[in-house]
């Protein structure tokens, strides 16, 4: 058995919180399985009881342990999903700071669903969908074309809201509560279709990053997004962030 | 005659009809009457899909008819039936046989657009149904949009419910 060790000059405590860590990670702990007592840790450890505490408080607030009133300390869980914190918003990726963007909306309406609508929208194919496509420029040069499909009966109310000052996510999020709990994004180099080259004023044959987002409430599929970016003009910033779930 | 019945007491919901906007291809348009009325057994009266701007206004309507003769090849294509002009002979079979088949996949590619029957007459939901019969009759219209304040296109008139209002008042006098 791993013991902690004294010459060591990391704190005892981490050195315990590491090897409890790696019996619940290895499974020689298993999930659902009660830990032993402070005192027989403090036993099998050589370690004092504020030691124990500590280690065993630490692997809670992480998420491995969870402790039941009256009963004692068991396994929760032997591995930590990571969480993708995405940082996605136009302002924050694209632009030097100071320069206003505006979209343009080109479309908004409403139509059943073709091609993979069906299919990327997860909705029954008699279902109406509200589509807005948009055109966001920086001094006059277009820089991304943005066309966001969201099923009608998720808000009927979208079609009349003002989308040229409002971001679609704050509406859905501030005025109609609909919480958006998880993106899904796929980043894609894609060569352009005629139509969407004449909109970003771009040549023929032109190249461009393609993002495609899956915006979720809870497990329903609230909105689809595919956005065309100009080359150069936009940077990603992904955000690795841990975190219990 | 119709017991001063208004538009808005026999329209329906916009929604009883599949929306699509005017790039559609005649193609897209197809398979949504084939989702929407064909495979669930749904026919309505009239069968038709509406066609609406970028800015969700109602642009036109398109019917099954509408469809088929967008993809006819042009050659096929004549304003007016000539003089003693005869379908049924039989040396025409050939063009019979290719007549939806050669030219139709390229066609099936256009707009729809261009091919549907552009809405053009209206009537406001104040206004009687007498009003809508006369527009549907002289203007040969499947469906009559019903327009509030000329913008905000809140349903549509048919004309069984028309024709319906119309006959009871005949009949009971």
């Amino acid at each position: 058995m791993e013991l902690i060790d004294r010459e060591d000059h990391q704190k005892l405590y981490l050195q315990l919180y590491e090897i409890l860590k790696k019996k619940i990670e290895t499974n020689e702990w298993h999930v659902g399985s009660q830990i032993p007592t402070e005192d027989e840790l403090c036993k099998m450890f050589s370690v004092s009881r504020a030691t124990v505490r500590t280690a065993v408080l630490e692997l809670v607030r992480q998420g491995y342990l969870k402790r039941q009133q009256g009963k004692g300390t068991f396994i929760h869980r032997n591995i930590i999903s990571e969480g993708l914190n995405m940082q996605t918003s136009l302002k924050e990726l694209l632009l030097e700071e100071g320069i206003e963007v505006m979209p343009k909306v080109l479309a908004r309406t409403v139509m059943m669903p073709v091609d993979d609508l069906e299919q990327q929208l997860d909705i029954t194919p008699d279902k109406h969908i509200i589509y807005i496509k948009r055109l966001w420029s920086v001094q006059d040069e277009p820089v991304l074309l943005q066309e966001n499909y969201i099923p009608y009966h998720i808000c009927p109310l979208l079609l009349e809201d003002d989308i040229e000052h409002n971001s679609l996510f704050e509406l859905l999020e501030k005025k109609y509560r609909i919480k958006i709990t998880r993106v899904k994004n796929l980043i894609d180099i894609t060569r352009l279709t005629a139509d969407d080259e004449r909109v970003l004023k771009l040549p023929e044959g032109s190249m461009a990053l393609l993002m495609t987002q899956k915006f979720y409430s809870g497990d329903t599929l609230i909105m689809y997004a595919r956005e065309v970016k100009k080359p150069n003009r936009f940077q990603f910033l992904v955000e690795l962030e841990r975190k219990v779930v | 005659m119709s017991d001063g019945k208004l538009a808005k007491d026999v329209m329906i919901g916009i929604f009883e009809y599949p929306h699509i906007p005017y790039w559609f291809s005649i193609n897209q348009a197809t398979r949504i009457v084939k989702v929407s009325f064909i495979s669930t057994k749904k026919y309505p009266e009239p069968m038709a899909i509406l066609v609406f701007d970028e800015k969700y206004n109602l642009m036109g309507t398109l019917t099954l008819k509408d469809i088929l003769r967008g993809l006819e090849p042009r050659f096929m294509q004549t304003s007016e039936k000539m003089e003693g002009y005869k379908e049924q002979e039989s040396e025409l079979s050939l063009i019979w046989d290719s007549l939806f088949s050669k030219q139709s996949k390229e066609l099936a590619e256009k707009a729809v657009s261009e091919i549907m029957s552009p809405a053009k007459y209206f009537v406001e939901p104040n206004d009687p149904i007498t009003k809508a019969a006369y527009l549907m009759v002289h203007h040969d219209l499947v469906l009559l949009p019903v327009l509030e304040n000329k913008k905000k296109f809140v349903g549509l008139v048919r004309m069984i419910e028309v024709f319906d209002q119309i006959s009871d008042s005949l009949i009971k006098e």
